[in-house]
């Protein structure tokens, strides 16, 4: 379990337009404590979800159909609603210029597909870390 | 007049042209000048000529090569059809393995809630403070969970089991790639042969091209990262780079 001041309720919402990556990093989350979870299978579809509710936490895919993660993401920095939502990008998208694009867009962290349970438990303490 | 190839106009005609334009002979000078031309013009038509056909049999080939429109019509859609059976074959093992796991979870949760519930009065037992009004109620609790445990290897078992036979798909979407492939490669050499039909070689100095990207330089995922600088390998690759730049 995630140590310190992580609020086990906190709502995440969960996007990519794969399924079973959808049901894996639930999982992944749940075993980590986090039972209050969303899902999306889209930017396009998340972000409406996001301003109408209230969601902490964003986990999301890059390469969507409708609107991609890094979309999806200048957006939630766009709306002075959403801007404070941390962001967590979990991606196949893997050349150098992509990253540093995302970390400029105001990513919070940058997770390479495959990835293990270990680096998901790492990357959330360390966001949640700074943030704190 | 007519001469070989290389020699379009002789002296003598070049001579009689001056002549014929000196003394104002415009038609003349015309006249001898379109003669000069017509072997020249004879040759070029006969190359036109000659291309033209070459060019006509070769699109009249083309068509008539019945693969090409097999490809089209059958086997292309066949294999957009294959690929998605892929897609749908690997998400239907994902969810099964991943319902094997899910079910395994609160399995062993039980079994080491059941531990947790007997261990105080076991130790109390090794260390000889068991009361024996406890003891009975220790005895129940230890046959419920050997009873239970056994169950529940079984059904363990059983799940592991689901999860070794979800892999079949590997074998199954093996062979419906490499069907595909096969395909590929066919196009392949179609496309080869019709560029050479045209006259345009093909150069196999060239390096192999980067794959075409999407918006956003999206590539999605990378299968050989050999000889390419642009690209991180692993999460330790990607760490290092958003450090290197201060995020």
């Amino acid at each position: 379990m995630l140590e310190g001041t992580l609020d086990k309720n906190m709502k995440v919402l969960v996007v990519d337009d794969f399924s079973t990556m959808r049901r894996i990093v639930k999982n992944l989350l749940r075993d980590l404590g986090f039972s209050n979870i969303s899902e999306a299978d889209d930017g396009s579809s998340a972000l409406p979800m996001l301003q109408n509710g209230d969601f902490d936490f964003v986990v999301t895919d890059w390469n969507m159909p409708g609107m991609q993660g890094i979309d999806l993401l200048k957006a939630i920095r766009a709306d002075a609603n959403l801007a404070h939502i941390p962001v967590l990008l979990i991606t196949a998208e893997a050349k150098k210029e992509q990253i540093v694009m995302a970390a400029q867009a105001g990513v919070n962290g940058y997770i390479v597909k495959p990835f293990t349970a270990g680096t998901l438990k790492n990357k959330l303490e360390k966001i949640f870390e700074r943030l704190g | 007049m007519n001469t070989l190839n290389t020699c379009h106009v002789s002296l003598e005609q070049a001579n009689l042209l001056v002549g014929f334009l000196e003394a104002g002979q415009q038609e003349k000078a015309d006249e001898l000048v379109a003669e000069i031309q017509n072997p020249i013009n004879t040759e070029l038509f006969a190359e036109i000529g000659k291309l033209t056909r070459q060019l006509h049999d070769s699109l009249i080939n083309f068509q008539l090569d019945s693969r090409i429109s097999d490809l089209t019509k059958a086997d292309i859609p066949d294999a957009k059809e294959r690929l998605n059976y892929v897609i749908t074959c690997t998400e239907e093992a994902a969810n099964k393995t991943m319902d094997a796991v899910e079910a395994v979870f609160p399995v062993m949760d039980t079994i080491q809630q059941q531990i947790q519930t007997v261990n105080p009065p076991w130790s109390k037992l090794i260390n000889n403070k068991l009361e024996l009004s406890e003891f009975k109620s220790l005895c129940i609790d230890i046959d419920i969970l050997l009873t239970n445990t056994d169950k529940q290897a079984d059904n363990m078992r059983g799940l592991m089991t689901d999860v070794l036979m979800a892999q079949g798909f590997q074998d199954i979407t093996g062979q419906v790639i490499r069907k595909v492939i096969d395909l590929v490669r066919e196009v392949e050499d179609s496309l080869i042969c019709m560029l050479t039909a045209f006259g345009i070689s093909e150069d196999k100095t060239l390096e192999r091209p980067r794959p075409t990207l999407g918006d956003n330089l999206i590539e999605g995922p990378i299968i050989n990262t050999k000889g390419r600088d642009d690209v991180v390998e692993n999460q330790d690759d990607v760490d290092d780079l958003l450090s290197s730049l201060g995020f």
